[in-house]
Parts: structure tokens; C-alpha cells; sequence
């Protein structure tokens, strides 16, 4: 967990220091508008205000020891800490990202189970031709045409197009407020959700099928148990612990997905704040966004595998490596 | 001859002939792989099916040919790989009759070899040698004026970067048939010139995670221990950031260009493959073939890649087929984004970012043309990517 954290910051600033350019050379601009002598001087101070004039190692150490305790800088954009930009930002994404989670595990188990038991007849033919053409619809296509044709003159304008709550929600009590922020979330969940349905339901297809074909499964059958004894306790149990550890490596997908959802969206999330960094060139953002993301992404590797032992009793990690 | 055609006979089944049978079987695969060649035709050929200029035109009397004069030396440098390709393709189906199946790889890596070496040759002295030529002559208005007569132009007679702001943002027409964008540019010929990025980016980008993949998977493998163990912390710590920050963090950071694009998409999406190719020479390094060369003295170098690569390349290939499809998607995802390439090079994902004009108008034929053609193409190459891993599992040939 810690070197992986601690090679994460490698990785992040040496992106930031390998880049050509500096940032007090982006700031001073092309120059020109002072002499020379004092365009040095005020480039040494300013190297040396922020420790540029520094060895890379010692200026890492110098910013490792400000990320240790979540102090990114400011915000050359917002003019505010960057750690409080990612506080309001962060619970926004997670929202979304874990609604479409429950949602894409909800609507992927029972359709991957279907398709196994149904091998090789017309459900699973169908579904996995389904499934293979969302996975490869982008994203940026069915989220315009939602908006286009559900949020405006175009068609119909069920919903609304844009953010997270209509103005004055604030003001609102809290079921009209749960009720638009949730009529807020629809489109955007949906953008979210539709592709990672193929991803997971092959896997419990597969997971589902292998199972199905075990001893285990014969024995059952052989004693007599009725078929949704054998499907349900037998071969579902056994079959949803790699479903499990996938979540580890759906869930940075989407995360990664949700920069682009969030933009067409206008959803001001980390997406949306890792998207007006680059533009803006906004770079303690950037370097704070790749980090608690890559942060982030431990924390869920680590849930999977708390989740995997659980779910499994023959996994345990008292007496393994 | 008759001795040559007994003699094949007893060559037998070669597993990539296994592999093709298996793969034709399914007419789904057939349909995709068609679907794939269309598209590489249409990027190679875009400058004859959409441009300004006309095959062929009599200008005050003089017959003249600018389109052909204008073609630049990445036009013919594209042209010149399709050649070589399809010399390639042919070349293989030669050797598949005429050599022998135990020096055939040895045969084919050589031809490959030569022939890269002919395109990279070529495609230099094309970029050195062909002047740079700008051809800005307006020659619809010549004709109408009256200079000018018997031009053939292309089926779609316009440029991608030629703009008319009198036509922006028109919906499908006689004129454009998918209508225009917000600089009056022709949609259907912006979406063929698009498609070349979004290949170049797709194979380019693939090769490059290949490459790495490949080289860190088989050393981890084979190595195994403390060189394993310390890899794969290492390509744990790249898996741990989700890709598609690290691309745009990397983004934020360097000049936007195409070549920069598609060495960070490489860069960034090597880990799947280096875990596929360790996990398969974990297979096969304890196999007596592999003892053997080892214990012949070969080089690391032969051993690794001449003997145990060919092996366990197959999941490397199905790996490929979908990496040419994700980066293809990335490369949308950050055109759309507008971190790709500059405008007024066509690109699918900055074209489907104008489908929401400026105003808040919904354009709806920028949104559904240019998605759909990154829809399809996603779509062929995951699916042939499906056939294949369907072709090369043995539990399913078995089966069959």
C-alpha cells in the first residue's frame, strides 16, 4: 500500500518535472517588458520562493512532505486551497460513480446469471450482442443525444440538462430536494452505467458458466436438489467472488469516464475539476486530482480484497503471505 | 510440382491456419474484419473520394491535374504503406504454399523486415523531396466564371480544412450530404479525413503498449523471484492511477499534438499486456522446448523472444485487437475534451464536441455521424477482438 502510494507521487511529479518549462517562466510570460538583469533577479526570486532552484529530489521530498498531511497548494485559478476544492468536489463524483456502481451490479448479476443458464439459446445470443454494442457506444454520443432530445426544443425536455439542482434547491425541504437532485442524476447515471453493464455481466456469464459445469454442481443435481436450489446456493455463491475483485478495476474506469460525463453534464465533480485544470494549466489541481485519484483507487483495491475475504471463507490473510 | 502439392499434405495444419479456420468460421467475424477493411480503404484513399480539387480541369486551355499535385507527402507515404500491406498480405499466402512450415517464420520475419524497412526508406525521402506545395486555387469559382471547363472532381468535392462561413452549421443536404459544421466545413469529408487519425492513433498507440508490454511481461516471467516481484509493484503503481487521469495529467503538461497523443496512450496502457504475457511465460518457461534452448547456450535474447514469445503470443494479438479499440475511444474521449489534435485536422471526438453549438443549439447531425463512426469502428474491432479470443481458446476448439 505505501510504496505503491509513495511510487503514485513519483509518478505524478515527475510528469510535472519532466514537462518542458517551468511555472514561473509560464508566469513571467515571453518577457520583454523588463530589462534583462532584473528579469533574472526576479526569476531567482521567484525559484527560489517556490524551491525551484532546488535538486528534483529535494524539491519531491519538499512536496511529498506538504501531501503527507493534504496540502496541495493553492488553486492559481480559484486563488483557495486545493485540498478544500477537492473536499466540496470529491462527494459529488462518489455520489454518481456509486449510484451507477449499485445500479451496474443490480441490473449485470441476475442478466449474466440468465445468460449462463440460458447457454448457447437465444437470451444469451441476444444479450451479448446487447451488451457488446453499449460497451462501444462512446459516451459523448449518447450523452449529447440525451441532452439534445430529453432536455430541450428538439424533442421533449423531461429533464434538465445541465448541473447538479435547479436554483434556490437550497432553500427547498429535503424530499423535494432529494427529488431534484435525483431528477438531476438521471442522465448522467445512465451515461455512467451502460457500458460497464457488458463488462460485468461477461464476467458473470463466464464466472456462472464455469461454476455450473463443476462437480459440485453434478453432485447437487444427482441428490435431487430443485434447479433453483443448485442455480441460487450452489453455483451463484461459488461464482461471485472474481465478480467481487472486479470491482477494484471497474471502479477507476469509471472515474475516468466521469471527466467526460461530468463536462457534457456541467456537474461541477472532480472530472469537471481535473478539466478546467488542464485548460487552465492549473497544475497543483492536476498534480492533487492524479493523486487522491490514484489514492482513491488503493482504497477501493483494498476494499475488493477485504470483500473478496469475506465473501470467500477459504481466503484469509492471517496466515498467507 | 506434383511432388511440392504431395509433400504439403503431410505439412499439416499450422495453429495460425487453425486459428483462421476457427476464426472464419463465425460470418460475424467475416462482417467485421470487411467492415475494418472499408475503413482502412477509405483512410488511405480519402484524398480521391473528398477534396477541392479536381481529378482533371482545362484551365484557359491547358489541361491540368491538381489534385494529384496537391497530394501531400503523407498522402503518399500512406499510399505506399497500403501497397506495401497488401504486397505483404500477399507474400503470406505465397509462403503458406510454397515454404516450409519450419522455416517460415524465419522467411516471414525477414519479409516483414525488408518491407519495413522499404516504407520507412520511402516515407523519408517522400518528407525530404516532395516540395510543399500550397494549392489555395479556388476552382469551383473558375468554373463558374467561365475559365475554366471539363473538371472531374472528386465524389465529394470538398476540403477538410476548406471553410464557407455562408453554409455553417446547415443540416444534411443535397450539397452536404451530412450536412456542415460550424465553419461551414463538408461533415462526410471531415469524417473520412477523420478516420486516418483515429486508425494511425489506434495501431501506433497499440504497437507502442505492445512493444513494452511484451519486452517487461517476458523478462518478469522469466525471470520470475525478485525481478518479478519488483516489477510488478512497479506495474501495479502504473494501474494504480486510473488511465485516463494519467493521460490527462500528462495532457495538461506537454504540447498537444498527434504524436504526442498517441506515444502517451501507449505509454499509459501497457500494464494489461505485461501482465498477459508474464502470466503466459510463467507457463511456459518450466516446458522442455524452453530447457532446451537454454540449456544450448542460446542467448537470453533468442530464448525469450525467438523461442517462447511465438507461444504465447496469442493472447498478445486478441490483447491488441482491443487496445486498437480503446485507444481509439481515448483518443476521442480527448479530442472531444478538446485536449487533441489542433482544429482544422479532423478528428471524430472534436467533430461530435461541436454537435452543442456555441449558442446551445443541438446539432444533431455533428453529434450522430461523428459518433456513430467512432461507434462502428469501436464496435468492429472489439468484436473481431471477441472472434479472435473465441478462435484461439483451445477449451472451446476442443469442444467444437
Amino acid at each position: 500500500m505505501i510504496p505503491t502510494m509513495l511510487g503514485i507521487t513519483i509518478i505524478v511529479f515527475g510528469i510535472s518535472r519532466l514537462a518542458p518549462g517551468n511555472p514561473v517562466s509560464l508566469s513571467m510570460g515571453p518577457g520583454g517588458q523588463l530589462d534583462a538583469q532584473r528579469a533574472a533577479d526576479v526569476r531567482k526570486a521567484r525559484m527560489q520562493l517556490y524551491g525551484l532552484d532546488k535538486p528534483i529530489p529535494v524539491q519531491y521530498v519538499n512536496w511529498l512532505k506538504h501531501v503527507v498531511t493534504f496540502n496541495f497548494g493553492d488553486s492559481i485559478k480559484h486563488h483557495r486551497p486545493v485540498i478544500e476544492l477537492i473536499k466540496e468536489r470529491l462527494p459529488i463524483t462518489l455520489t454518481l460513480n456509486l449510484i451507477a456502481f449499485v445500479i451496474i451490479y443490480v441490473v449485470s448479476i441476475p442478466t449474466g446469471m440468465l445468460a449462463a443458464v440460458r447457454h448457447k439459446r437465444f437470451f444469451d445470443q441476444f444479450s451479448s450482442v446487447v451488451l457488446f454494442m453499449l460497451w462501444s457506444l462512446p459516451a459523448m454520443l449518447v450523452g449529447q443525444l440525451l441532452i439534445g432530445y430529453f432536455c430541450g426544443p428538439a424533442f421533449v425536455s423531461w429533464f434538465p440538462p445541465a448541473g447538479l439542482s435547479s436554483n434556490q434547491a437550497d432553500t427547498l425541504p429535503f424530499f423535494p430536494w432529494l427529488t431534484d437532485r435525483l431528477w438531476h442524476l438521471v442522465l448522467p447515471v445512465i451515461c455512467l452505467t451502460y457500458s460497464g453493464f457488458a463488462y460485468l455481466t461477461k464476467q458473470v456469464r463466464a464466472g456462472m458458466l464455469e461454476s455450473l459445469r463443476a462437480d459440485y454442481v453434478r453432485t447437487a443435481r444427482a441428490k435431487g436438489l430443485s434447479n433453483v436450489t443448485v442455480i441460487f446456493r450452489h453455483a451463484f455463491r461459488n461464482s461471485i467472488i472474481p465478480v467481487i475483485t472486479i470491482m477494484a478495476t471497474l471502479l477507476p474506469a469509471m472515474l475516468g469516464g466521469s471527466v467526460i460525463i461530468e463536462r457534457i453534464f456541467s456537474i461541477p465533480g472532480m472530472g469537471m475539476l481535473a478539466f478546467e485544470a488542464v485548460t487552465t494549466r492549473d497544475y497543483n489541481v492536476v498534480m492533487a486530482v492524479a493523486t487522491i485519484a490514484g489514492l482513491m483507487n488503493l482504497v477501493g483495491l483494498l476494499l475488493g480484497d477485504i470483500a473478496y475475504a469475506v465473501a470467500d471463507p477459504r481466503v484469509s490473510f492471517e496466515s498467507s503471505v | 510440382m506434383v511432388e511440392i502439392s504431395a509433400q504439403q499434405k503431410s505439412w499439416g495444419v499450422s495453429y495460425g491456419e487453425m486459428v483462421r479456420r476457427e476464426f472464419v468460421k463465425n460470418k460475424l467475424n467475416v462482417v467485421n474484419l470487411v467492415l475494418i477493411v472499408i475503413l482502412f480503404a477509405l483512410a488511405v484513399l480519402a484524398p480521391f473520394l473528398a477534396n477541392d480539387k479536381p481529378f482533371m480541369i482545362r484551365l484557359d486551355g491547358k489541361l491540368m491535374f491538381p489534385l494529384f499535385a496537391s497530394l501531400t507527402a503523407s498522402d503518399y507515404s500512406i499510399l505506399l504503406a497500403a501497397a506495401i500491406g497488401i504486397w505483404q498480405l500477399i507474400l503470406i499466402r505465397r509462403n503458406r504454399r510454397n515454404i516450409e512450415p519450419s522455416v517460415r517464420g524465419q522467411v516471414l520475419t525477414r519479409q516483414l523486415l525488408i518491407n519495413a524497412s522499404i516504407l520507412l526508406v520511402g516515407s523519408i525521402l517522400f518528407f525530404v523531396f516532395m516540395p510543399r506545395r500550397l494549392d489555395a486555387t479556388d476552382y469551383k469559382g473558375l468554373i463558374s466564371s467561365g475559365r475554366a471547363s471539363d473538371a472531374i472532381f472528386a465524389p465529394i468535392p470538398y476540403g477538410y480544412a476548406r471553410t464557407d462561413l455562408k453554409v455553417r452549421e446547415q443540416p444534411p443536404s443535397k450539397e452536404h450530404w451530412l450536412g456542415t459544421d460550424d465553419v461551414g466545413s463538408d461533415v462526410l469529408c471531415r469524417l473520412i479525413y477523420g478516420s486516418r487519425i483515429s486508425l494511425s492513433v489506434g495501431f501506433v498507440a497499440v504497437g507502442i503498449s505492445s512493444l513494452i508490454g511484451v519486452f517487461i511481461g517476458s523478462i518478469l516471467g522469466y525471470f520470475g523471484g525478485k525481478v518479478d516481484f519488483i516489477g510488478m509493484r512497479l506495474v501495479e503503481i502504473m494501474m494504480a492511477i486510473p488511465v485516463f487521469f494519467l493521460i490527462i495529467t500528462i495532457v495538461a503538461y506537454w504540447q498537444r499534438s498527434l504524436f504526442n497523443i498517441m506515444v502517451i496512450i501507449g505509454l499509459t496502457t501497457w500494464t494489461a499486456n505485461a501482465r498477459f504475457v508474464r502470466a503466459e511465460f510463467f507457463k511456459l518457461r518450466n516446458q522442455d522446448f524452453v530447457q532446451a534452448a537454454v540449456s544450448l547456450g542460446l542467448p537470453l535474447r533468442s530464448v525469450l523472444f525467438r523461442h517462447m514469445l511465438p507461444n504465447g503470443i496469442a493472447p498478445v494479438l486478441v490483447e491488441a485487437t482491443f487496445g486498437i479499440a480503446g485507444a481509439i475511444f481515448i483518443e476521442a474521449a480527448l479530442s472531444f475534451l478538446g485536449f487533441g489534435v489542433a482544429p482544422p485536422t479532423p478528428s471524430w471526438g472534436q467533430m461530435l464536441s461541436l454537435g452543442v453549438s456555441t449558442t446551445g443549439r443541438f446539432l444533431w447531425w455533428l453529434t450522430l455521424f461523428p459518433g456513430l463512426a467512432i461507434f462502428l469502428t469501436v464496435l468492429a474491432y472489439n468484436l473481431v477482438g471477441e472472434g479472435l479470443r473465441d478462435a484461439i481458446d483451445p477449451r472451446l476448439r476442443k469442444a467444437a
